[in-house]
């Protein structure tokens, strides 16, 4: 059972209020009739599934509603950061880590 | 008000509820919103203010806002409101999507414990402060009103689910003096 | 009570002033308050508590807490019945009725079963062979496990309570207490678990004092200050059982076993469920037994237990000790014995020249000490009566001299401690092992955990005392109060100097181990160093192999006894080392938690919430039929008197074709769209435009995922400029409401627009029917209903009866329809007024049944039902609800022209007709072309929805079929399970007014 820091409502709430909302950092193509369908097929389907450290999106689905990102291992589930949409995390690990 | 002993639960009498969006960061919406409820809007996380006896606002989340007023019709104050607000903000009357309740008691909280993962504790969770968050099986916004007392605003749908769950959760503190919730 | 033939005359932290009576196996039996089952049936001289798993073999109490392998009762009877409880945590009260597990007729088939079952039995056959698992299924399924089910609903109630804290400390014993106390004179929030009744631990059976005061009153001014602090609370009876992430632990609370079987006003079980910001894991250690021959005798105990037994409940389990030990501190339970006026036959040292204070101690109390010995097999009939004993070789797995003959009928063992670590290693730590302790130690728990006391491997009392107030201290720190000093003065304590311990994990037999008399590892499965050997010589490595192998620590004490000598037999049977070979991992929950307490309060009515409509009064006052549609109720169907539901259908039906009927839909989503980028926003959310839609009109859309396939559906209206009101099917409210937010906030944040979920706050009433308007005429209206000025599609919004209201001119059913909304608190008042309104236009209430039919006849999908996740929006016959070429596009559509959609043999929306006009096609059937086909046989697709149509007198279905807009009038089949095939025919989806006339009278 997770502790998920919401940053909007700045504080850290149970699992329970959330939801998972897949990777985080897929940006929709700006125009998709321009993707072959291979490049499409890879924006629908293909995801990162990393061991170790994750960016994905969450939403805080009892409480405020907001999306959000999280930076979440996938070995031990440890939170190393949660960070509004648009946004970075403070200490960025290093690209290697990804 | 706190009973004391046990927990009480009883239905508040809202006039209107009414959802609010806007940007927080901007004062003249804020001010304007203020002109006609007679409630500043809680700009900080989880908290909420009220215009005793009148209204209060609840923050929902960094630009929403529930107002829940004592007097007037939902549909008037929509429409008042939407008249003075910048287009860009949205006001719904939910008059009828809401139930509140308050609960109350010194054993209040423990009702709230049963009921929620939310930590209620007053060293977490003062006079001032609300959340929303997972209420038994369903969800609910819960505000601090004083040490004791508790008001919490659920979907009408859920009223008859929540309100036993409420009954059968209290019954443990209210068996010794015979009074139901 | 002359029966307690085994109890002291005086002594322990029993009420001799309370005596109790209780049954075990139908024998009325007497103990005190203060008791556990195991130590009054102790003290009646019970020895044999149940027989083993696969031999059969009598067995009889060995521990004294969570770790009993064998004493596993059942209590009470019928739904009351408790099964899988374990004696020796069993508080005795008055009436207690107790049951060993076996009942005598399965003992013997397991026991004729058991010595057919080799070791690796259950994994062969599971793996290898289903026949022979089919054949032995039966007879396993009857005799294994431990109790039988309950024969009838549960009459208890179990809740549960969250929880949260600075610190939470598990264990109340020495270790435990000092911690709790540290941590909350710092000011932090602070829980204290302990399974046991009473606070103490290992103290409630100390008889050495601490400082000036005896063991016990240290833990009473202890438990005192604790509890006189408002930042403290202290849960006995309560099982930490499970440690998940993020120092969320889940803790089961025992309220009422201890007051008899049934307490139908007070909550039988509480699981607390912990959010800890810090957790001190003080759980202790549990002795290790010592594996020798038949070490399954009923009278082979732990030492412990024997001193616990002795000290806590005054009650001597036997009359001659003998103890068998590795180490010093096991010489306590002889002083103890001896103390307690019974004698001590000898004691068997495994090491060759013990020397420690209490040996000196021991010696000097005329106690025999028998150095570089062992036991090496019990004999007796159903209780010990002699010990074999021989001298142990300098490597310690041999024999090295002739045996001989002790008379006893106790041996007490001790093989050193396995430390309690089974928490820590619920978080995926794998403990590791020190081979200074000799066991397994946790591992490393990081900054939000600390083991503190034995299950570090700390032996003495005063240091399990001081570290625990320092991990007090250092866990508060961590969470903000304190300095993480400790100003814990720790009592003065009289701790002997000892000697080392020489660890023995298996004990030679003059027979090799395949031939010896069993030695048993695990107790409870009945699992020998013989099977182990075995697993090893037949080729497994991995420890976890060899535990589903032998089925080593399946039991429901997980083994908690026999785990490590288990792990180190394995170990030497391999030729490496135990740090090598490791140990396995335990689970939740630490003890075996009832499903009571699992479900909580969510059973029965709380099992999952049900969702009312302001008028589900009205619908229940009707005797409506339900239907649970998500959460929602909804009536099914008004069945009158002498009425099957088919008959309640058709003339629900042909009310709405024929006259006005009237529908409950408050269920339906809806959702309020505002904002100067709505029109843009609906643009890209829905395959078909919003621009250009008139205020006060209303159009249907298709709502895609990005694969192109159908996610909801819908109709949208404009209210105003720049605010719609859109409309989601019941059970998507909710995921269409986040569906909005997360295109919103994650891809177009700049847009100008807001969502507010209004599906609570509008009531519903669909007035449907050639004769509507009249109802809504005569109820009273402040809009004009005529055709022209309310025209399809259009929304108006007014008072109806007296109420505000918003009008939608949507149709569902294809007659003439308004759909009446009012804020919530006014359903009821509208309800009530239209069907006043509409008595004498004989207005029919209908449920959802009808309204399938209805739309079936019209050929309208029901999303979810007729599509599956898969359907595009050609697939259900509907390209002309999309519109490409949108400046913007919009979600799906590129994937719309993607290869695989372009399929022309994709299944397709068709109608079917039953040929024999008169069966109604089963929803889900199969359909294939050819009625008659060799397997395997290709499918042609299948029925989604399938009635009888009233208006047509004739069966009608949708289903879809491969390319089967081109294929109509063609014949599928429909094959049962029942041998019938039924023949249908393809035909277009619309069956009633295809001109779609009616709904524009
Ligand atoms: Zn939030």
């Amino acid at each position: 059972m997770l502790r998920i820091r919401c940053p909007y409502c700045q504080e850290a709430r149970s699992e329970e209020e959330f939801s998972h909302a897949g990777e985080a950092h897929i940006p929709r193509p700006a125009n998709p009739d321009a993707s072959s369908d291979a490049q499409w097929g890879e924006y629908l389907h293909l995801r990162r599934n990393p061991r170790g450290p994750h960016r994905e999106m969450w939403v805080h689905t009892a409480g405020c509603r907001r999306y959000f990102n999280v930076l979440r291992d996938t070995v031990n589930y440890e939170i190393l950061a949660t960070y509004a949409m648009g946004e970075r995390p403070a200490d960025e690990p290093e690209e290697g880590a990804l | 008000m706190s009973d004391g002993v046990g927990v009480a639960c009883r239905e508040s009498r809202v006039g209107a509820f009414l959802n609010l969006r806007g940007d927080a960061a901007d004062p003249g919406f804020r001010n304007v919103a203020a002109s006609v409820t007679g409630v500043e809007l809680p700009v900080e996380p989880c908290t909420w203010r009220r215009h005793a006896g009148h209204a209060a606002a609840y923050w929902l989340g960094p630009d929403e806002w529930l107002l829940a007023m004592q007097n007037g019709v939902g549909v008037d104050l929509e429409s008042r409101l939407r008249d003075v607000l910048d287009p860009r903000c949205s006001v719904v009357d939910v008059s009828g999507a809401h139930v509140q309740v308050e609960l109350s008691g010194e054993d209040a909280g423990k009702v709230l414990q049963k009921s929620s993962p939310y930590d209620f504790d007053p060293r977490n969770f003062g006079v001032g402060r609300c959340v929303q968050t997972v209420f038994a099986k369903a969800t609910a916004l819960v505000a601090a009103r004083e040490a004791d007392a508790f008001d919490i605003v659920f979907r009408r749908s859920y009223a008859d689910y929540l309100l036993r769950w409420l009954e059968d959760a209290a019954a443990e503190y209210n068996a010794s003096d015979g009074r139901s919730p | 009570m002359s029966g307690q033939v085994r109890r002291l005359a005086s002594g322990g932290r029993i009420n001799r002033d309370r005596g109790l009576r209780f049954t075990f196996d139908g024998r009325v039996l007497e103990g005190y308050a203060g008791d556990t089952l195991a130590s009054a049936l102790l003290a009646n001289g019970v020895d044999v508590v149940g027989r083993s798993f696969k031999y059969a073999r009598p067995r009889g109490i060995v521990g004294h807490g969570a770790e009993e392998p064998n004493a596993i009762v059942q209590l009470g009877s019928a739904a009351a019945s408790v099964p899988n409880l374990r004696a020796t945590q069993v508080e005795l009260y008055d009436g207690l009725e107790a049951r060993s597990t076996g009942a005598p007729v399965f003992q013997r088939a397991v026991g004729r079963l058991g010595r057919f079952l080799p070791a690796g039995f259950y994994y062969k056959t599971f793996m290898g062979s289903a026949p022979l698992w089919m054949a032995s299924e039966p007879l396993l399924r009857h005799a294994a496990g431990f109790g039988r089910a309950p024969t009838g609903a549960d009459p208890d109630t179990y809740d549960r309570m969250n929880r949260h804290c600075d610190v939470l400390v598990v264990g109340a014993g020495p270790a435990g207490l000092s911690a709790a106390l540290e941590a909350a004179r710092s000011g932090a929030r602070v829980l204290l678990a302990d399974e046991q009744a009473e606070f103490g631990g290992s103290l409630l059976a100390e008889t050495r004092p601490l400082g000036v005061d005896g063991a016990t009153n240290w833990v009473d001014k202890t438990i005192g200050e604790l509890a006189s602090r408002a930042n403290v609370e202290l849960l006995p009876r309560s099982t930490v059982s499970g440690f998940y992430d993020h120092n969320f632990l889940t803790i089961v609370e025992r309220r009422t076993d201890h007051l008899g079987l049934v307490s139908p006003n007070a909550t039988r079980e509480r699981l607390h469920r912990v959010r800890a910001d810090q957790v001190v894991l003080a759980t202790g250690a549990i002795e290790r037994p010592l594996v020798f021959a038949n070490n399954d005798l009923p009278g082979v105990m732990l030492a412990t237990s024997v001193g616990t037994y002795v000290n806590r409940y005054a009650v001597v389990p036997g009359e001659t000790l003998l103890l068998f030990t590795t180490n010093d501190q096991a010489y306590r339970t002889a002083l103890d014995w001896r103390r307690a006026g019974r004698e001590v036959c000898a004691i068997v040292d495994v090491r060759e020249a013990p020397g420690g204070e209490l040996v000196a101690a021991a010696r000097e109390a005329g106690i025999e000490v028998i150095a570089g010995h062992v036991v090496i097999e019990a004999i007796g009939r159903g209780r010990v009566a002699r010990a074999v004993i021989a001298p142990l070789n300098a490597s310690g797995d041999a024999l090295d001299g002739p045996t001989r003959r002790l008379s006893c009928n106790l041996i007490a063992c001790s093989g050193g401690w396995n430390p309690t670590l089974h928490l820590g290693s619920q978080t995926g730590v794998r403990p590791r092992w020190s081979e200074d302790a000799a066991a397994f130690l946790p591992g490393d728990l990081g900054v939000r955990a600390l083991c503190t006391g034995a299950v570090t491997g700390t032996g003495s009392l005063r240091a399990c005392l001081e570290e625990g107030a320092l991990a007090g201290a250092t866990a508060a720190s961590r969470t903000g109060f304190g300095s993480g000093r400790t100003t814990f003065a720790a009592p003065v304590i009289d701790e002997p100097r000892g000697t080392p311990a020489r660890p023995l994990y298996l004990v030679p037999h003059a027979r090799p181990v395949s031939r010896a008399p069993k030695q048993f590892v695990d107790y409870q499965l009945d699992v020998t160093a013989a099977d182990i050997e075995l697993a090893a010589r037949e080729g497994y490595k991995s420890v976890e192999h060899v535990k589903r192998y032998t089925a080593l620590g399946f039991g429901t004490d997980q083994g908690k006894l026999g785990n490590v000598n288990g792990v180190a037999i394995l170990a030497r049977a391999l030729g490496k080392t135990i740090a090598e070979t490791g140990t396995t991992m335990f689970r939740p929950s630490y003890t075996p938690a009832t499903f009571g307490t699992i479900a909580g309060r969510d059973v029965g009515e709380f099992f999952d919430p049900e969702r009312h409509t302001p008028m589900h009064t009205w619908h229940e006052s009707k005797g409506a039929a339900w239907e649970n549609v998500g959460r929602w109720k909804r009536p099914w169907y008004y069945p009158r008197a002498g009425e099957t539901m088919q008959q309640a259908v058709n003339r629900e039906c042909l009310a709405a074709r024929d006259g006005v009927a009237i529908l409950d839909a408050s269920t339906l989503g809806k959702i309020d769209i505002q904002g100067a980028d709505a029109a843009e926003f609906l643009d890209r959310i829905y395959t078909i435009g919003f621009r250009r839609l008139g205020v006060g009109r209303c159009r249907y859309g298709l709502m895609l995922r990005e694969d192109g396939t159908i996610f909801d559906d819908g109709v949208t209206a404009r209210l105003a400029e720049n605010r719609y009101l859109m409309h989601t099917t019941t059970g998507n409210a909710e995921a269409v409401f986040a569906w909005l937010e997360l295109w919103h906030q994650t891809e177009w944040p700049d847009l100008d627009v807001h969502f507010t979920s209004v599906t609570d706050h509008w009531a519903t009433a669909a007035l449907v029917g050639p004769r509507s308007r009249e109802v809504l005429a005569k109820v009273g209206a402040d809009i004009d209903l005529s055709r022209d000025a309310f025209r399809f599609m259009d929304v108006r919004e007014g008072e109806v009866a007296g109420f505000p209201a918003r009008v939608f001119r949507i149709s569902f059913s294809g007659e003439l329809s308004f759909e009446v909304n009012v804020p919530a608190q006014h359903g009821r008042g509208l309800w009530d007024a239209l069907i006043d309104a509409g008595s004498e236009f004989g207005i029919t209430p209908y449920g959802t049944e009808t309204m399938h039919v209805l739309r079936a006849e019209k050929g309208f999908i029901i999303v979810g039902q007729d599509t599956d996740g898969s359907m595009t929006p050609a697939d259900m016959g509907m390209d002309w609800a999309v519109r490409r070429n949108k400046p913007f596009g919009f979600i799906g559509d590129r994937s719309l022209v993607l290869s695989d959609h372009q399929r022309a043999d994709r299944p397709q929306l068709v109608g079917l007709a039953s040929a024999d006009g008169d069966t109604v096609l089963p929803e889900g059937g199969q359909l294939v072309d050819d009625p008659k086909p060799p397997p395997p046989v290709p499918m042609a697709g299948h029925v989604t929805s399938s009635y009888y149509s009233a208006r047509l007198s004739r069966p009608i279905a949708l289903g879809m079929v491969k390319g089967g807009s081109k294929r109509i009038g063609e014949t599928v089949y429909c094959p049962l399970a029942d041998g019938r095939i039924l023949a249908g025919t393809i035909v277009d989806p619309v069956f009633y007014d295809p001109e779609g006339e009616r709904q524009n009278v």
